[in-house]
């Protein structure tokens, strides 16, 4: 009686449950043993088959970017299954294997991951990180593994080392950066004359970037940031806007991601009405109008072709591959609408498979990830992908302008590409 | 002293052990390796984190299975570590350091010791302030304190022009250790440094255990008003098991930066204080060696999800690893609630004055002696 | 958890057993009032002048009287928001002595499972679905928190406190990871109460906007504050459950189920949690991790009024609140949460147990 009261504890039988625990203990081992000993079955290293490590953020704060990519790599690996893989230069099929893996949006975990599929796995290359902090812990692994890396988040420092501004050999990304966005955006400013803006910004990394690259971009264009802060990716209360009212600034630019982006946006709507608001390409998703509804009504954006593909002139070869992946990509997920971050994955994960088809037979795997590196210099030139025409090079491993960005308006629930003489 | 020899036992087993997997590792005679013998499992990379994480656990059981005191932003000081080494190393030129210093195979070395030193007597300092608070506030103030020092080192220590800490995506490029000009590198020398880290670590712990610190720190566990009316320095005592955890944390976070090269806030977070917490628990925090006991089982919890959920479900991606995750660390703190190494309970065990009759009178709150 | 004799006179020892049980649970000290008298004057006098420094500083922007006026009715939003997750976090610990980390994934369950319900289209009048859905949210949260106490935390009531908290860290994990399984990594939108559209209204009072989910967020606030009374101050069960926050032993004697009560207690909380959560839902959007953050907030509001009183979380979360709002909207709002934390350790060591605790009995009055 004494156990269901109060004191639960003390009155219980200490060495009957103390038994009872020791005995569920030993169930739990047994059962986590067999696991444990089970033969680890993809560490079967034939030499047909090339491996590609793919690691996004599918758990954690970035996962509605990483959950996407996963599906695209699953989707891939469906067709290159059923494609029966690659055909080398000299007509020697591969298999291809895509080992999936969530860095739960952790640097660390991103790490570990990198190192177990250069060492353990044996990859030829990793297509690896949806975030830039886990892919920035990952630019050391993959060069001292002397693995390519190709990753799919966008600071410039993951290609680019900030100290000597060399390009890592290592590392490629086909992801557009904060600069492009800003320099788009500094255009269309000065095309409507707003000289004194507002930055509101995310407090993320990416957040963080799109204030840093306004700071490096916009005075340069004669554009003043009258007042830039951050907001939190969770806030419901926006204190901000009042400093955005009290600035006086004409426009308020967002650097931020929805639906964080869609609540800032929402809340400059409610207490700022006449003033414009500038989306970053972080913004560019069905989920911006989706999250924001009609506050998101005349934001303008530069964004990745592929949110407006559609819209493309007939024949371009950008607007072909959109289309394709996007009716390949809603198939397979259901119906699911296609994210920029999705592109991401796509382009990179072509860019695995561009270097991939590259590789003659029977190298050694540092030959295969040596010459895997040098076909992405060189065999990447004047690529379609989602986002635009890419060309890389030794210098540059992004190869991607900012002119390829479609800058558009929302307009009717719709994005709608903008049109350079209707900036008013 | 039976106790003693023990320890010195499997003191000695643990240090002929990372001397086998040192040793086969940098050898692989005949192509043995431990990956391989493990099924995969188990690897340097794992093994050398799971060292990391032993010596800031030494500390945190220190200051909580032995003094009592509940710290739940340890994770701050494994961080302030850990960016004390990026950024004089990798920004020393632009903190005003010269190149003959900062180009010297010793500087990382001297770099390591003076944050440990530095991040030790802040916590000192911090320590008389906060550890006046017990219990439940104690704990709520530490984790401000680890939330206070993330927001920093995010905020670019509010000095984003100098651009220290790199915001929110930190700092790439922390060179590898060497001893004069033999590199600590690859994997597996790492892992005997790091190792020998953490079991100095691990003898420093049991040592304190045993010495006049220790008997204190008990005596404050069991009870600070007797301890204060024996004349205990109560205050000072807990100011320096606090700055000893925190110098220890700072130290790992030191090695890590050097393993990774390239450190991010987000891994010193809320979140990797409150699991530090939670290695401790699972290892037993009212043992020293439950410290590499916690941060082994954790680790290997997480790789076996990682590597063999595919196995069992095919098609699973990460979600219900962070499922499988959450409700084995359940039942793991369900049969073995003292931890892994469980011997004693954990630091809200209150003694009780009475006998018998007292044992009834403990809330629920409040755990068997 | 606290000692024997923390601070203040040592108790006789006949008394100490007595004493260290009402400490274990968080009840304050006889003998505190005494000397956080003069401590709480410092205290507000503290924060009087930090108000008064930050109000100077905004006028370097050009704020108004309005400005002052939207931050403040801004920040009493917010912690109205911050009272209600807090209030989860005081229920819990003042029975069982745990602090449950799990609130957040409560706090989460509420408005996702509202918006899946309500998106069911089931052939009612749209405000009458929403209700309902709202009501089943709470209903099912409030299943899973007595499941999180049964099956979690009351198999393991004889390890350390620590442990258990422990445990209910691990129930936050599986609940998320349960919750990323169920809806995925991507927002939704639960529409506003008024306008049962995703679009709120908003009405100017002078220069200052309110928006319509506010007013529903302090009305809810105030009933529930106002039912959690009832509850504790005329009900047997409430009564029972205050006993046993006041003295386990006692209750024990007198007949009262101490685990029961600990069960319902779990299961207040997730119902406050999930109310919390449904109500904030319109201004946010509601996502499988919103849990972390805005719990951590209402635990911070809920350590600063001391953990074990309702007028201390209200207090501490009204406090936090406006701080922070006004913090945000005159300095840098990257700081906000440093601002936060800084404020609860002033907090804390002036005054150890929280803003309000004190002179009152623990209780629901």
């Amino acid at each position: 009686m004494s156990r269901r009261m109060c004191g639960s504890a003390e009155a219980a039988e200490p060495r009957l449950r103390r038994r009872r625990s020791r005995f569920l203990a030993r169930l739990l081992l047994a059962a986590v043993i067999p696991v444990l000993l089970a033969a680890f079955p993809s560490s079967s290293t034939a030499s047909h088959i090339y491996k590609i490590g793919f690691i996004a953020s599918i758990t954690g704060p970035g996962a509605s970017l990483g959950e996407p990519e996963r599906d695209v790599a699953r989707l891939l690996q469906d067709q290159l299954t059923s494609a029966r893989g690659v055909v080398g230069p000299d007509r020697v099929r591969h298999a291809v294997e895509i080992l999936i893996f969530d860095d739960q949006s952790r640097a660390d975990t991103a790490a570990s991951l990198a190192r177990r599929l250069i060492n353990e796995e044996k990859v030829v290359l990793l297509v690896a990180g949806t975030l830039s902090g886990p892919s920035l812990a990952m630019v050391p692994i993959a060069t001292e593994g002397r693995t390519p890396m190709i990753s799919m988040a966008s600071a410039r420092a993951i290609i680019e080392d900030p100290q000597t501004k060399r390009a890592r050999p290592w590392i490629f990304k086909p992801v557009p950066e904060n600069l492009h966005s800003a320099q788009k955006q500094a255009e269309y400013l000065k095309a409507i004359g707003a000289t004194s803006v507002c930055h509101l910004y995310e407090n993320t990394a990416y957040g963080q970037d799109t204030f840093a690259s306004a700071g490096a971009i916009f005075p340069a264009a004669g554009i003043t940031i009258v007042y830039g802060d951050a907001f939190d990716r969770t806030a419901t209360e926006f204190p901000q806007v009042a400093r955005v009212r009290a600035s006086g600034c004409r426009a308020v630019v967002i650097g931020s991601i929805p639906p964080a982006a869609s609540v800032i946006n929402v809340a400059v709507r409610e207490r700022a009405a006449q003033v414009r608001i500038v989306h970053g390409h972080g913004a560019c998703s069905p989920d911006l109008i989706k999250t924001a509804g009609a506050a998101a009504e005349r934001t303008v954006m530069p964004c990745g072709k592929i949110l407006v593909a559609d819209q493309l002139p007939a024949g371009d070869p950008v607007k072909t591959l959109n289309l394709k992946f996007i009716s390949d990509f809603r198939r397979f997920t259901g119906g699911r609408e296609i994210s920029t971050f999705a592109g991401h994955a796509f382009d990179s994960l072509q860019w695995a498979l561009i270097a991939l088809r590259n590789l003659p037979d029977g190298l050694s795997l540092e030959r295969q990830r040596d010459a895997a590196r040098e076909a992405l210099e060189t065999k990447v030139k004047r690529w379609a992908g989602t986002h635009g025409f890419y060309t890389l090079s030794p210098e540059d491993h992004l190869g991607w302008k900012a002119e390829e960005f479609a800058f558009v308006t929302v307009q009717g629930g719709k994005f709608l590409i903008l049109p350079r003489d209707q900036w008013k | 002293m039976r106790r003693l020899s023990g320890n010195a036992a499997v003191f000695v087993l643990s240090a002929a052990l990372v001397g086998a997997i040192g040793w086969l590792e940098g050898t692989r005679p005949g192509g043995l390796s431990l990956p391989r013998l493990t099924a995969g499992l188990v690897t340097l990379d794992l093994l050398i984190r799971a060292g990391v994480f032993t010596i800031i656990l030494v500390g945190l059981n220190l200051l909580m299975g032995y003094a009592g005191q509940v710290s739940l932003g340890q994770a701050a000081f494994y961080g302030m570590g850990a960016f004390f080494s990026a950024i004089f190393t990798v920004k020393a030129r632009q903190v005003g350091i010269p190149l003959t210093l900062s180009g010297a195979w010793w500087w990382p070395w001297v770099v390591m010791g003076l944050g440990a030193a530095l991040v030790g007597g802040f916590a000192y300092l911090i320590g008389w302030v906060i550890l006046r608070l017990r219990g439940h506030y104690l704990a709520m103030a530490t984790l401000g304190l680890g939330v206070a020092v993330f927001i920093i080192l995010r905020e670019n220590l509010g000095l984003s022009r100098l651009d220290l800490t790199g915001g929110f995506d930190g700092v790439v490029g922390i060179p590898r250790l060497r001893v004069g000009t033999y590199p600590l590198w690859p994997l597996h020398r790492y892992f005997f440094l790091v190792w020998s880290f953490a079991l100095a670590a691990v003898a420093l712990g049991l040592n304190i255990v045993d010495s006049r610190l220790g008997r204190a720190l008990r005596a404050i566990h069991h009870s600070q008003v007797a301890a204060e009316t024996l004349g205990v320095n109560v205050p000072r005592y807990k100011a320096q098991i606090f700055a000893t955890s925190a110098a220890l944390a700072a130290l790992a976070g030191s090695l890590y930066a050097h393993f990774q090269a390239a450190v991010v806030p987000a891994t010193f977070g809320f979140v990797p204080s409150l699991e530090l917490v939670l290695m401790s628990a699972v290892g037993g925090m009212a043992s020293i060696w439950g410290a590499p006991l916690g941060a082994l089982a954790i680790l290997l919890l997480e790789e076996l999800l990682r590597t063999r959920l595919r196995l069992l479900l095919p098609g699973t991606g990460g979600e219900l690893e962070a499922v499988a995750f959450g409700l084995l660390l359940i039942l793991v703190l369900l049969f073995w609630p003292r931890g892994l190494a469980g011997r004693a309970s954990g630091p809200l065990r209150r003694p009780i004055p009475t006998g018998g009759a007292g044992q009834s009178v403990r809330p629920a709150g409040v755990p068997r002696a | 958890m606290r000692r024997v004799g923390s601070g203040g006179p040592h108790p006789p020892p006949e008394e100490a057993v007595r004493t260290a049980t009402e400490q274990a649970i968080g009840v304050r000290q006889v003998s505190s009032p005494r000397r956080s008298l003069p401590a709480g004057q410092w205290l507000g006098g503290v924060l009087v002048l930090l108000v008064i420094g930050l109000v100077l500083w905004g006028r370097r922007h050009g704020f108004g009287l309005a400005d002052y006026l939207q931050f403040l009715v801004d920040g009493l939003q917010a912690g109205a928001i911050y009272t209600l997750v807090a209030l989860g976090f005081v229920v819990v610990h003042r029975v069982t002595g745990i602090i449950n980390f799990a609130q957040g994934a409560f706090v989460m369950l509420g408005p996702m499972v509202t918006i899946t319900i309500y998106g069911r289209g089931w052939p009612l009048p749209p405000a009458v679905r929403l209700l309902l859905a709202a009501g089943l949210a709470a209903g099912l949260t409030a299943v899973v928190g007595v499941a999180v106490y049964r099956l979690a935390v009351h198999p393991a009531r004889g390890a350390s406190l620590l442990t258990r908290i422990m445990i209910t860290v691990g129930a936050y994990v599986a609940l998320q990871g349960v919750a990323l399984l169920l809806w995925g990594p991507r927002s939704y939108v639960l529409p506003a109460f008024s306008t049962l559209q995703m679009a709120d209204r908003t009405f100017l009072v002078g220069d200052v906007l309110f928006k319509a989910q506010s007013l529903w967020i302090w009305v809810t606030a105030g009933v529930t504050l106002a039912l959690l009374a009832l509850f504790f101050e005329r009900t047997i069960l409430g009564k029972a459950m205050r006993a046993c926050a006041a003295d386990r032993l006692a209750a024990r004697l007198v007949g009262v189920r101490v685990d029961t009560m600990a069960t319902v207690a779990f299961g207040l909380a997730a119902v406050l949690g999930a109310v919390a959560g449904i109500v904030v839902g319109p201004l946010t959007r509601p996502a499988y991790d919103m849990g972390l953050e805005i719990g951590l907030k209402g635990f911070v509001a809920a350590v600063m009024g001391g953990l074990v009183s309702f007028q201390g979380a209200v207090a501490g979360a009204l406090l936090l609140g406006v701080l922070e709002t006004l913090w945000a909207g005159v300095t840098l709002a990257g700081f906000k949460d440093l601002f936060a934390f800084v404020v609860l350790i002033l907090v804390l060591l002036v005054r150890p147990h929280g803003v309000a605790g004190g002179e009152e009995e623990v209780g629901g009055s």
